[in-house]
């Protein structure tokens, strides 16, 4: 078995395990001779997360066959939090139960790691078709998140040709934001039918600062009463997928 | 006692949160006398109210119920109908059973020792009309369904399974796979730290679960292979099964007999026994769906003011904690996220 990846900076695995680590403790990721994936749930089965990094991103990438391997997120994540921003990271599977990681900076940086059993059921994608398209700002997205967490613990996402609104409603009072295509941070806005559906903050909220630091603009895509996905652009990563599921509406 | 199958079935864990969104159709005596059995306080006594009537069922029901429910778990309750005929035998035994232990119970009470006395006060455990009709009311109130069964609840949580109206069965008992359910969960309501018997040790116990299709495909039986393996074993219409024959024997048995008549050794005990009958009983179960017919669940929410009347002032649970543990449920069906598998087709 020959495996071993090198990427030329620890950013993208930062993004991917702090992405992760926001749904589960354990993840399994799986490599093919064409990159690296994972596709997880949360427990509650509320959100999704679907990546797959292409074997082209990586300054070296080997491997002959498919191979599944699972960690703790949390502990894979500590290694990686060594490594600095300019240093490169190499990853090396030899046999089924260590992982070993060599960070190089001045010096040269070994780590050995105990993988743990991967799990072999493979997470299926929703069925979806989107009506509606927003690009935003990271920095806005979070604020227009943050501004409505105040009041609410989810927000209801209206999209109309010309605008789209936030809403949210609490016990103490009522949040809205309207944004055009004047406003700040709002990079896209595509309509192909009026759509209002209500996520919760909380996940959104999660998931836009673990990954969206590294990133530049979020996509963010649905329909009425339909799961939302957001696609997040970091560097060299083909694609960060976060669906979630929206909440009943009363 | 249903049929102890354990060594032999393959099951894996699985985490309470996994049955999210899910029906799951719960064997109501088998819980029932669980909790009575096992809530208790140290000298082996069943939780009364402050007119002596037990309620060791209903801190068990409501407590447990609010975690599921909290879980988004769509519980249904079974509740054994009139059972077989070939069923009296076991249900004279445990009754014997239980007038053996009471006396025993008293024995250790009276002279002060309190280990034992808990070990046999939880074998007395009897379910009586008003166990059932309190259980009723609680699960009621706390918007949970329950079914009455035509006869054996198992039988009835097996078809459900395999209408795919219910997504798994709850049990401590393994008869509900001789009935051909396609999923048993174990362990579900008494999860948890627990006490072994007779010694002062503490397990954590944990759901599992175990999937008709994986012990057909690893034991390599039929379903009426199976079958003859419980009647080994013993079921609730011949217990005790044979004598000197536990489970990995039996399968054993079976593996290279094929079925019980031609299994040299037993020829004579098995004449004593209606096995055609029983073989019946168990793979005939959706001949009879009379109970199960246009059955239409709806979960309610709990009602709060009714337990709070029910729990505390009928039943003097301590308001605080009742209160406390409903406001957890509340607060969480407040926001109602979906589950994404509505849209993986």
């Amino acid at each position: 078995m020959v495996f071993q990846l090198r990427t030329k900076s620890p950013d993208e695995w930062k993004a991917v395990t702090s992405a992760i680590s926001t749904l589960v403790d354990e993840a399994t990721f799986e490599a093919t001779v064409d990159g690296v994936s994972f596709r997880g749930m949360d427990p509650s089965h509320v959100a999704l997360i679907d990546i797959f990094w292409p074997n082209s991103a990586f300054d070296r990438y080997e491997c002959d066959k498919l191979i599944k391997f699972g960690v703790r997120i949390d502990e894979f994540s500590k290694l990686i939090k060594r490594a600095e921003k300019k240093d490169s990271i190499e990853i090396d599977i030899t046999d089924d139960s260590m992982l070993q990681m060599k960070i190089f900076n001045g010096y040269k940086k070994e780590y050995k790691m105990r993988l743990i059993e991967s799990i072999s059921s493979s997470t299926p994608l929703p069925k979806l078709t989107f009506n509606s398209k927003i690009i935003l700002s990271t920095t806005a997205f979070d604020r227009i998140l943050s501004d409505v967490q105040v009041l609410s613990e989810y927000v209801t996402i209206e999209t109309r040709p010309k605008n789209i609104r936030f809403l949210g409603k609490g016990d103490s009072g009522e949040a809205d934001i309207l944004l055009d295509s004047e406003s700040e941070g709002l990079e896209e806005l595509i309509c192909n039918e009026e759509s209002k559906s209500t996520y919760s903050i909380d996940y959104l909220l999660k998931i836009i600062k673990a990954v969206g630091g590294s990133g530049g603009a979020i996509s963010a895509e649905y329909s009425s009463k339909m799961p939302l996905r957001l696609e997040f652009k970091v560097a060299n990563i083909g694609r960060i997928h976060f669906y979630l599921a929206p909440r009943v509406q009363d | 006692m249903g049929v102890d199958l354990k060594p032999i079935l393959p099951s894996f864990p699985i985490k309470v949160s996994d049955l999210s969104d899910k029906v799951v159709a719960v064997d109501a005596f088998n819980t029932i006398y669980q909790f009575l059995s096992t809530i208790r306080g140290y000298t082996g006594e069943p939780l009364t109210n402050n007119k002596g009537e037990i309620t060791s069922h209903l801190s068990g029901l409501f407590y447990r119920n609010i975690n599921f429910l909290i879980e988004n778990i769509k519980l249904v309750y079974i509740f054994d109908g009139k059972p077989h005929q070939l069923k009296y035998q076991e249900i004279e035994r445990r009754r014997q059973v239980k007038t053996q232990a009471f006396e025993k119970y008293q024995e250790a009470l009276s002279e002060g020792k309190f280990e034992d006395a808990k070990k046999y006060g939880q074998a007395t455990s009897t379910i009586t009309d008003k166990i059932v009709q309190d259980s009723k009311k609680i699960l009621n109130l706390l918007g949970i369904q329950y079914i009455q069964a035509t006869s054996e609840g198992e039988a009835t949580a097996a078809k459900l399974t395999k209408n795919d109206v219910a997504f798994v069965c709850a049990s401590q008992d393994y008869d509900s796979l001789l009935f051909g359910a396609k999923r048993l969960i174990r362990n579900l309501t008494i999860s948890g730290k627990r006490k072994l018997p007779n010694r002062n040790v503490y397990i954590n116990v944990e759901p599992e679960m175990i999937l008709y299709d994986d012990v057909i495909k690893t034991t390599k039986l039929t379903h009426e292979q199976l079958i003859d393996v419980g009647i080994l074993v013993g079921t609730d219409f011949n217990p005790g099964g044979f004598q000197g024959i536990g489970p990995k024997t039996a399968l054993k048995l079976i593996i290279e007999n094929g079925k019980l008549e031609n299994i040299e050794k037993i020829k004579t005990a098995l004449e004593e026994i209606p096995y055609h009958e029983i073989r019946e009983i168990f793979l005939n179960v959706l001949e009879n769906d009379d109970d199960i017919k246009g059955l239409e669940f709806k979960f309610d929410k709990p009602d709060h003011d009714e337990i709070i009347k029910f729990l505390c002032d009928e039943m003097s649970f301590s308001k605080e904690r009742v209160t406390t543990a409903l406001e957890r449920l509340e607060k969480v069906s407040e926001q109602k996220n979906q589950s994404l598998e509505k849209w993986f087709g």
